[in-house]
């Protein structure tokens, strides 16, 4: 393969990888991406078909173990009560995600000031600022401004509001009586045609690809843009180690193509963009004796403090049709009344609640995440009074860090390419739980306040591992963090991760719009700074 | 509907005793009631084919759920595959319920024409503004909490209705919403 080192090299061609990708591009560097899965066609994706439901839950699954296609590696999950969920192609997991695009809110960033626990994070919400509204316009945001949850916007989502539906609309009302915050959600989800992309159609199939490449997916947003200014994308390619020299500077990346055959991809600076999950397990993997414990690891943290988001499903039955199979499964609404600390409530932090569809037939049929099930003659009034009668409010609570949930490589399970996959070793702390408990009890009183006749909650969800952070943080001191506050590693100069395993905390909004605009600001300080960078000779 | 079994054919995997097995429990978990009709007479071999093959996988499952070692009885025999077995009965309650749902004729006793495209009018003014619930919204003022003083932040000149926070702005609800690269 190439030969001549790339200015830098990127492992992953997911959400921050792109970002990052085009950035480099824009800026006229040699860019080359190493990307362990494939492109998929807009064709491909099972939303228009009839066995979409079916294939949901197999080869368009969330989790890696339950799809166990060969450019997935498995996640050994028998340590924890959450699964991590992902998608590994180009694109990576905005393939398969939702779309919600809540911005990480300022005190997100100040949680040891306000809160006297976990950390603040080395930069603010007003730095960040410039670099939301710069991804929002290159994802295709929708969203209605003024949103009184965040501070006053100089600058306003691309594109109007997606439709909230008659299940946010009831719960719009109630929370009018009720005197509780709500607003149209931001999604990156097209309302109208832009940047060569279709609009929504409402078909709630966003988690299985979005068949009209209206979600924003980085196959769709950025890809194609970075290629056309020359930067290099290989598919099918996992990289299994890092490597470095005597100088202890990255040199490159050691990969195994769908034959097996290794290779290596040289690079002046590598980036990796892995996931939380996928980031670590490449950290740990690329040991050797001038990094024993792993690359970039002299914290001893690479692995450690992963947050994921215990979340709830709090789930209210209308008698009305409400049609909520249909809609952007990013969210319809969000709520952020109680999303700020209230020591009263006994616990610190809070959680953002998302208003969803509720899916279609066979997933409403089969038993519950929660284990109902209904069967004989009232198997029918279940299906009739639950299928499109439903409003689903999730509840993402704030995860805080903590060492003792971490990954490991495992001494038994490996890819498909025989590396090592990652375990987690993970449980929810007791603030998150009195925050969930607390947090159903109100969204059980928005739903009743809407109308709801009964309500069904599904406590800590297993599959609910979409949001992966905090497993290479970023700070200030080397000895308490693995990255600096521009993403790049303390101990290799010429190593960054741009994902969300530099969370330092972990919010309690949905990530990715923050992720993305971390990563663009680490990129754009890379390219100022690229005359001081330290390279491999 | 054709009973036509080519080696090919998912439903080769299950014999006349399996089927007949598959039956029963489908009529059993989703009887003929409340109008709709038993999942026996709809998951017939057009449907089981369908689901094998658009999920093969199902397939091993199905046929470990439905051997004959497990008994006569239905009920028996779900309480067994629920307490020993859970992904062979997760199989078999899918292949059933997938069959099922998928037909023409359920869907439209059940009212659900499937997942539809409908079109976004998003140059309307939303009900939610007409009816102002976003001004009752922005009435109640700032809700995020500034990290400089620790408290629920205080705005000064915030505007009080959705009209006031758009007064000025440029009118672009006609449509055409392109972005840089245009569409
Ligand atoms: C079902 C689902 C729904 C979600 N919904 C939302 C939502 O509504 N809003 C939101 O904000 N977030 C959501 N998320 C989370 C969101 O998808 C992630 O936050 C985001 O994609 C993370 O971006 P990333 O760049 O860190 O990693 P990813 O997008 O996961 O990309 C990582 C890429 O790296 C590749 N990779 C990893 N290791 C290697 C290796 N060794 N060699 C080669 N390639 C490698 C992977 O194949 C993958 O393509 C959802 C996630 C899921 C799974
Ligand atoms: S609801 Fe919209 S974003 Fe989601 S899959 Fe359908 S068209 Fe795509």
């Amino acid at each position: 393969m190439a030969t001549d080192p790339a200015d830098v090299l990127i492992v992953g061609a997911g959400a921050s990888g792109a970002v990052v990708a085009k950035r480099l591009a824009e800026a006229g560097f040699s860019v080359v991406c190493l990307e362990q899965g494939e492109w998929h066609a807009k064709e491909d994706y099972p939303g228009t078909r009839l066995d979409w439901e079916l294939q949901a839950r197999k080869a368009w699954a969330t989790s890696p173990n339950i799809r166990e296609l060969p450019q997935d590696y498995p996640v050994v999950a028998d340590d924890s009560p959450v699964e991590p969920l992902m998608f590994n192609a180009v694109g990576g997991s905005t393939i398969i995600f939702a779309g919600a695009w809540p911005r990480a809110l300022p005190s997100d960033f100040r949680v040891r000031s306000l809160d006297g626990i976990a950390d603040d994070w080395p930069l603010t919400y007003h730095e960040l600022l410039p670099y939301f509204y710069r991804t929002d316009r290159d994802f295709g945001v929708s969203g209605l401004p003024g949103d009184p949850a965040y501070p006053p916007d100089s600058e306003d989502a691309p594109l109007p509001p997606l439709p909230i539906g008659a299940a946010g609309m009831k719960v719009a009302r109630a929370h009018t009586r009720l005197g509780w915050h709500w607003w149209p959600e931001f999604n990156s989800i097209l309302s109208a045609p832009y940047d060569g992309r279709r609009p929504c159609v409402q078909r709630s199939t966003c988690q299985s690809g979005c068949n009209e490449g209206a979600k924003a997916s980085t196959d769709q947003t950025h890809w194609p843009k970075a290629m056309a200014l020359g930067t290099r994308l290989v598919t099918g390619a996992r990289v299994r180690r890092i490597e470095t020299n005597e100088a202890g500077l990255a040199t490159g990346a050691t990969w195994i193509d769908r034959e097996g055959g290794e290779h290596f991809e040289p690079a002046r600076v590598v980036v990796l963009a892995g996931n939380a999950i996928g980031t670590p397990r490449l950290l740990l993997l690329s040991a050797s004796s001038r990094f024993p414990d792993g690359l970039a690891n002299s914290s001893g943290l690479v692995g450690k403090r992963l947050m994921m988001h215990p979340f709830a499903n709090v789930a209210g039955l209308f008698e009305d049709p409400l049609l909520s199979w249909q809609g952007q499964f990013g969210d319809l609404i969000e709520s952020l009344e109680f999303y700020e600390t209230d020591e009263k409530r006994g616990f610190v932090r809070g959680a953002r609640w998302g208003l969803a569809p509720t899916g279609g037939p066979i997933n409403t049929a089969l038993p519950s995440r929660a284990g109902e099930q209904i069967w004989g003659p009232d198997h029918h009034l279940h299906v009739k009074t639950h299928l499109g009668h439903g409003a689903n409010w999730g509840l993402f609570a704030e995860d805080l860090p903590d060492e003792a949930n971490h990954i490991t490589l495992s001494k038994t399970v490996t890819d498909s390419s025989g590396v090592p996959a990652p375990e987690v070793h993970y449980s929810m702390a007791d603030n998150a739980r009195r925050m969930l408990d607390f947090h159903i009890e109100r969204a059980t009183e928005s739903l009743q306040e809407a109308g709801a006749y009964k309500i069904e909650v599904d406590r800590l969800m297993r599959y609910s591992g979409w949001h992966l952070l905090g497993t290479t943080r970023m700070g200030d001191d080397p000895a308490t963090s693995v990255l600096d506050r521009w993403n790049r590693a303390h101990d290799v100069p010429n190593l960054y991760v741009v994902d969300g395993s530099c969370f330092v905390t972990s919010t309690g909004v949905n990530p990715t719009s923050t992720i993305v605009a971390i990563a663009l600001r680490a990129t754009d300080h890379m390219i100022e700074s690229r005359f001081n960078q330290q390279v491999p000779a | 509907m054709t009973t036509d079994t080519t080696s090919d054919d998912p439903l080769a995997a299950l014999d006349g005793t399996a089927r007949a097995t598959l039956a029963a429990i489908a009529d059993h978990l989703i009887p003929a009631a409340h109008g709709m009709p038993s999942a026996a007479d709809i998951v017939t071999d057009g449907r089981l084919r369908f689901v094998l093959g658009a999920r093969p996988d199902l397939a091993e499952g199905l046929v470990a759920a439905l051997r004959p070692g497990l008994g006569v009885d239905v009920a028996s025999r779900l309480a067994t595959l629920q307490r020993d077995e859970p992904a062979n009965l997760g199989a078999l309650q899918l292949a059933i319920v997938a069959g099922y749902y998928t037909d023409k004729r359920v869907r439209e006793l059940i009212g659900y024409p499937g997942q539809e495209a409908i079109e976004v009018k998003s140059w309307l003014l939303p009900e939610y503004i007409e009816e102002g619930l976003i001004d009752k919204v922005l009435e109640r003022g700032a809700v995020w909490r500034d990290p400089a003083t620790g408290d629920r932040a205080v705005v000064e000149g915030l505007p009080q209705t959705y009209a006031e926070r758009f007064a000025g702005m440029p009118d672009d609800s006609q449509g055409g919403h392109d972005g840089p690269d245009g569409a």
